[in-house]
């Protein structure tokens, strides 16, 4: 039987021969829209460089997506067991997460300075709620029966946390950490960006201002990369770690 | 013996279950019957000590003549549903109320492993409850239930949700573990037949408020009644409901 190629593979091609097409048909200027041939060329030429900077992206992105998850859990706990604290913080995290991250990037740059802070608080900023909120409603969703099971035979509240709620939680979790992972390694770029000596993002702006559109989106695609890396992690300690079924 | 005296549970003033009293002897069968919304469940849930913090309580729980509190070590609930935790095996869900009693899970499993063969359960230990059938999984949760070792069994519509063939199975399976092992079991059933194939004793509800019109007897044992010798009682029942329904 021939192998089947996964639909998202074949629409990516598809879609990188029509803009490979368009380029060279309009022969629009490659300062302008370099074709995807284009980008892998400057790939491959600026590879040293750019992984460089892609090292220091992962390792901020990594420590801020880390402290982020380590934060949230802490605070998700404190909220399921004191619900007064919930009531008086979550309007305050929703609020954090409308301010626009273009007024908060230079801010924080100017407040702590071109080190590994600011851009990590600002990776904690994203990537926070997403998780808190998967992990808070993860709680609210535990069946019934489970929690009356364990109070029935004396468990008190810390116990059924610890049997029930959080292994019933696991799902919400691992699907709030995946789309906190999509902004993880964006996060960080933005970070950069407004204001940095290593990363991706300092990379891309370097790039922009020497008109180099082709090393931009060679950024770009390692950034993509990246994400769908932290991703593929993501799913593997997923299922490492998994017991028992598909509730599991 | 097992009794609730004045038992009256309220939510945002008003009653669902008024001034209710029954006594339940040691080691007999008694099926709570009646429509839904009359606070079969409720009674259930007031015993096992997992009443939702929304409804309010007033009432007395002795055993043997002793006060007692719920959650109680002698009263072992099972709810609606079979309630087995995905993530564990089937030996480590029947241990769990061995483990939450104190016992080091290893030690709690094995201690329910040998018990795994008499209730149907042979070879299952290692398995994940989503590898079970929906008897077996009853059946796991029925060991849970027994080998956590209280004298009185809450049974909420354990056959519920099983189909026809598997919950006569079940009925015979459980009739004959209890008289391996004698308990006190008050359980919930919408079911007529089930409660008069099961019961020692039929105790019929009717509300809200919640409170008990009818204490009927089941003549005879268990493994010699007939459809045919219950028929009568069958229409009294559905007599007393229908009335009950209409008034």
């Amino acid at each position: 039987m021939a192998p089947r190629l996964h639909p998202a593979l074949l629409f990516a091609a598809a879609l990188l021969v029509l803009w490979e097409g368009y380029t060279r048909l309009t022969g629009v200027s490659p300062m302008v829209l370099p074709g995807p041939s284009g980008v892998i060329r400057a790939l491959v030429a600026e590879r040293q460089a750019i992984a460089r900077h892609a090292f220091s992206t992962i390792g901020v992105a990594t420590l801020g997506f880390s402290a982020s998850v380590c934060f949230a859990f802490a605070t998700s706990v404190a909220l399921h067991f004191r619900p007064w604290l919930a009531r008086g913080l979550i309007p305050i995290f929703v609020t954090s997460q409308t301010i626009p991250l273009v007024a908060l990037a230079p801010l924080m740059i100017l407040w702590f300075g071109f080190g590994l802070l600011p851009k990590v608080l600002l990776v904690i900023l994203v990537t926070f709620f997403p998780v808190l909120l998967s992990l808070l409603s993860g709680y609210a969703q535990v069946p019934r029966d489970y929690l009356d099971l364990l109070a029935s035979m004396g468990a008190r509240r810390r116990l059924i946390f610890r049997r029930a709620t959080l292994p019933a939680t696991r799902p919400s979790f691992f699907n709030g950490l995946r789309i906190s992972a999509t902004y993880a390694i964006v996060a960080t770029i933005f970070a950069e960006y407004a204001g940095a000596r290593h990363g991706l993002g300092i990379y891309i702006l370097a790039a922009k201002n020497n008109f180099r559109a082709d090393l931009v989106l060679a950024a770009v695609v390692v950034s993509a990369g990246l994400t769908l890396a932290l991703l593929g992690v993501i799913q593997l300690v997923e299922r490492l770690t998994a017991r028992g079924g598909r509730h599991a | 013996m097992l009794e609730i005296a004045g038992l009256t549970i309220a939510v945002a003033e008003r009653d669902i279950l008024r001034g209710l009293s029954l006594s339940l002897d040691d080691g007999k069968f008694t099926c709570l019957i009646g429509p839904s919304g009359c606070g079969k469940s409720t009674v259930l849930r007031w015993l096992a000590g997992v009443l939702p913090d929304t409804l309010a309580a007033s009432g007395r729980l002795t055993l043997d003549g002793a006060a007692a509190e719920a959650p109680h070590p002698a009263i072992t609930y099972q709810p609606q549903t079979d309630a087995l935790f995905p993530w564990l095996t089937v030996a480590e869900n029947a241990a769990l109320g061995l483990e939450v009693a104190g016992v080091p899970r290893r030690e709690a499993v094995a201690r329910v492993t040998p018990m795994l063969a008499p209730f149907g359960l042979e070879g299952t230990a290692g398995l994940f409850p989503d590898a079970l059938s929906g008897g077996m999984r009853q059946r796991a949760a029925f060991l849970r239930t027994i080998a956590r070792g209280g004298r009185w069994l809450l049974l909420d519509e354990p056959f519920s949700a099983l189909d026809a063939v598997t919950r006569i199975r079940m009925q015979r399976w459980l009739c004959d573990r209890l008289a391996a092992e004698p308990r006190g079991v008050l359980m919930v059933t919408h079911d007529l037949h089930e409660a008069t194939a099961l019961a020692d004793r039929i105790l019929v509800m009717a509300g809200p408020p919640g409170r008990i019109v009818a204490d009927i007897a089941v003549p005879g044992p268990r493994a010699t009644r007939g459809e045919a010798d219950l028929a009568p009682l069958h229409e009294t029942l559905k007599s007393l409901l229908l009335e009950e329904e209409d008034r």
